[in-house]
């Protein structure tokens, strides 16, 4: 029984990162922190370096709770995520989100709008500095 | 250079004698062509048909110097860019897109004009790169497609054929 | 001399010159910055565009470009560790080592002062030479230009390259695709049909071979894990670091010149040269090597910078090109109608030196534009792929349709599109095929020629000293490895890549 955190090294991914590990505690489950990219540009602010990554498995280390880190790189990040989500049945699929303008919403696109209609488990959607 | 180790895998690289195959066939076709040229002025010293013969008697050599070196193992290495990971193998779905993509284009370029059609080339090939947003690919590339067809009238005098468009722009 | 210099660097400093210098400077530090794609694709996009523009206002502008990308390259090196530019592969070593220490600033400083040092005496000493050799040059017949073309050819096969035999091979399909065409009133090699008749334009294989084999190769490898990026401010020096950085500057100056100037010499070898000679002269800071040492950073981008002025030596004064954007700013010359070689320098010498007083200029800039914006120039480095490759590929198609604004073009744009992937793929270096494309003509031209005035006589070809002489280089180049291996008990010459892969191992260690 798994729970699956959609990450990026940011305010929000720390959010989802934070409340993943705390549902992931109060139920038991194992944690699956997955970050990924479709490598298509030479610099990715959204993927995790190698310090970031330490800092995370110190932090879930503090917690106490067992953790799996993937860093993929794949065609289309929330397919990806969906597809590990089903791949290790999880229970529940936690994600960051922010704010959007109308006008933000129509020229960028939404990854956590495909997320939330296309998942087969319960989707969490965190706000960064709700995490508690 | 990335340093990409490459493990070469045991075996002749096949690719490489298809290689091989294609410069053996342009070296034959160019020594034919140039077999078939008559013959130049007649004090002219160094006859048309010349250097047609060295160059493709010479790739016909160098075809069959390749095919021995295959056979004896010589393998390609994929030119290592600055930006390109070759442990990752060629991802044949995207270059058939992209190709889809060059030969549509040159397709519809007379009929449709450069407004349309270069708009159509920016917005197919992000999103057969991989970038989802096509409706933005688009607007981009309209706008693209539309200013350098002004940028090339009135900035250089040039206009480019409109196509379809002829007579709106 | 200095008088046409004066002439010169007025007209470089007329508001639309200065513009196209400023313009060009800034592109060409774009490009060299995004890994993958590099001044020689640039200038090879721009071509089309700049034949309705004047030619100095053309050649200013690459000529910028091309400075440009010797500082973008250092910029990725050092914060990406992945080389902006090939030329750049050793100044990541010590590069993005001193990033990771904490001295990105330093290290950004020191390429780009030691960018702009090695370009001023690069260039001082281009104009200086340049002249000269023209002067020496014109004196020579076509035995001699013949040979000169032939120790090109032969040079930039054998030099550089993984295996010689594919050099050959590129260097034979360039030579191919220059038979293309029409000779003495016969069509050669255009399957009958009229749009061939002219030949096939260098624009459209440069473009092709660069852009779009470029973009299709890309697409095939798109993906792949993004790398770290080391964040930066202004770049900036202490005392400590200028008083170890000026040497090495002057160092690398000395190597790069002479290496860019010679036929493919190039920057690979003058780099590498630079790093290892610094290394053994640093006595007290030895141990900083492998770790972050500033002399490592400072002393190849000074080579690298020397190099590319020193690429114009041969390309101005003979019209040789040395290396792939030397080529194709001669395809550039030549479309405007210009024969870079010693009579340019008779026919057109105001456009000469306000190209030469330009490239002071251009280095300038690039010092005082470049060195507060680093930081903006690693924003570029997010552009997603899809949209770059987007832009290169419609200003391709651009590019190869104004030609003649035909289809057809655009249908050889994308061949030779492929064929630039096939090159790839197989590991053909693209430098011979270029060079064979754009002399291949010539060499006919001057062979004929030669032939001619010897009624014939094939002993013509060696009846002057300087094309003997060339003939000996020529055979050295081609049979001394050979012989070397021969030797009994002595390895042959490792090949220069070899030698900076294990470099890469020692100092990642």
């Amino acid at each position: 029984m798994t729970v699956v955190v959609g990450w990026t090294p940011d305010a929000r991914g720390h959010a989802a990162l934070v409340r993943g590990a705390r549902e992931a505690r109060l139920h038991g489950e194992e944690l699956l922190v997955v970050n990924a990219t479709t490598g298509t540009a030479a610099v990715d602010d959204r993927y995790a370096g190698a310090d970031d990554v330490a800092d995370v498995r110190t932090l879930l280390g503090l917690l106490d709770v067992e953790a799996e880190v993937r860093q993929p790189v794949v065609r289309d990040v929330p397919d990806a995520l969906l597809g590990i989500a089903d791949e290790v049945g999880a229970t529940m699929l936690v994600i960051g989100i922010r704010h959007r303008s109308p006008v933000g919403k129509f020229l960028l696109g939404s990854t956590a709008q495909r997320i939330l209609l296309d998942a087969r488990c319960p989707v969490l959607a965190v706000k960064a500095g709700e995490e508690r | 250079m990335s340093g990409v180790e490459q493990t070469a895998p045991a075996g002749v690289d096949r690719a490489q004698y298809g290689l091989a195959a294609v410069l053996a066939v342009i070296g034959v076709w160019t020594v034919v062509d140039s077999a078939g040229l008559g013959p130049g002025f007649s004090d002219q010293v160094v006859q048309p048909a010349a250097f047609g013969y060295v160059i493709g008697s010479s790739l016909v050599v160098l075809a069959v110097l390749l095919a021995v070196a295959t056979a004896r193992g010589d393998r390609a290495e994929g030119e290592a860019g600055e930006d390109v990971d070759l442990g990752q193998g060629t991802d044949w779905r995207t270059l058939a897109g992209l190709a889809g993509v060059l030969v549509a284009t040159i397709a519809l370029l007379d009929w449709l004009g450069w407004a349309i059609v270069g708009a159509l080339l920016f917005a197919g090939t992000a999103t057969v790169l991989g970038n989802r947003h096509w409706v933005r690919n688009l607007l981009i590339g309209a706008v693209m497609s539309v200013g350098s067809w002004y940028g090339f009238y009135v900035g250089l005098g040039i206009p480019i054929p409109a196509g379809v468009l002829d007579g709106v722009l | 001399m200095t008088d046409a210099l004066l002439t010169g660097l007025s007209l470089a400093l007329t508001p639309e010159n200065l513009l196209y210098a400023v313009v060009g400077v800034l592109l060409g530090t774009a490009v060299g910055v995004l890994p993958g794609i590099g001044p020689a694709m640039t200038v090879a996009l721009l071509l089309p565009v700049t034949y309705n523009v004047e030619p100095s206002a053309a050649l200013i502008l690459f000529a910028g470009i091309y400075y440009g990308g010797m500082y973008g390259g250092s910029t990725t090196s050092i914060l990406l560790n992945t080389p902006g530019e090939s030329s750049s592969v050793i100044t990541a070593l010590e590069g993005n080592k001193m990033a990771k220490a904490g001295r990105a600033a330093q290290a950004l400083a020191t390429a780009a002062i030691g960018s702009f040092v090695a370009g001023t005496i690069g260039t001082i000493l281009l104009v200086a030479l340049a002249p000269t050799v023209a002067e020496w040059v014109v004196v020579l017949g076509a035995p001699s230009y013949f040979a000169l073309m032939v120790l090109a050819l032969v040079a930039v096969t054998t030099v550089l390259g993984s295996s010689r035999l594919r050099g050959f091979i590129a260097l034979a399909l360039g030579l191919t695709i220059g038979l293309v065409g029409t000779a003495t009133g016969q069509a050669r090699l255009t399957f009958g049909n009229p749009l061939l008749a002219d030949g096939i334009d260098i624009v459209v294989v440069a473009v092709a071979i660069f852009a779009v084999g470029e973009a299709l190769w890309v697409a095939a490898h798109l993906r792949r894990r993004p790398l770290e990026i080391i964040p930066v401010g202004r770049p900036w020096m202490d005392r400590a670091d200028w008083r170890r950085s000026w040497k090495p500057w002057l160092r690398g100056t000395a190597f790069g010149f002479p290496f860019g100037a010679l036929p493919a010499g190039g920057a690979e070898m003058p780099t590498f040269l630079s790093y290892v000679t610094e290394r053994r002269l640093a006595g007290k800071h030895r141990d900083e090597f492998g770790k972050g040492a500033i002399e490592g950073v400072a002393g190849p981008e000074a080579a690298n910078n020397a190099s590319a002025a020193g690429t114009l030596v041969p390309l101005l004064a003979i019209g040789l090109p040395t290396t792939a954007t030397a080529a194709v700013i001669l395809a550039a010359m030549q479309g405007y109608g210009l024969q870079p070689g010693p009579q340019l320098f008779e026919a057109e010498p105001e456009l000469v030196w306000t190209l030469l007083a330009s490239l002071f200029v251009a280095n300038t800039l690039l010092l005082v534009i470049n060195l507060p914006l680093a930081p903006l120039w690693a924003r570029l480095l997010r552009i997603p792929r899809p949209y770059l490759y987007a832009g290169i590929l419609f200003f391709a198609v651009l590019g190869a349709y104004s030609v003649n604004f035909q289809w057809f073009d655009v249908a050889l744009l994308a061949l030779f599109g492929a064929l630039g992937f096939a090159m790839r793929r197989f590991g053909l270096p693209v430098l011979p095929l270029i060079v064979g494309v754009i002399l291949g003509p010539r060499l006919e031209e001057q062979l004929g020629q030669a032939l001619q005035l010897s009624g014939g006589d094939v002993a013509a070809l060696w009846s002057e000293p300087v094309a003997v002489v060339v003939y000996v280089v020529i055979a050295a180049l081609l049979l001394g490895p050979l012989v070397l291996r021969l030797i009994p008990g002595r390895q042959g010459p490792e090949r220069l890549a070899d030698q900076v892969d294990e470099l890469e191992e020692e100092v990642r260690r």
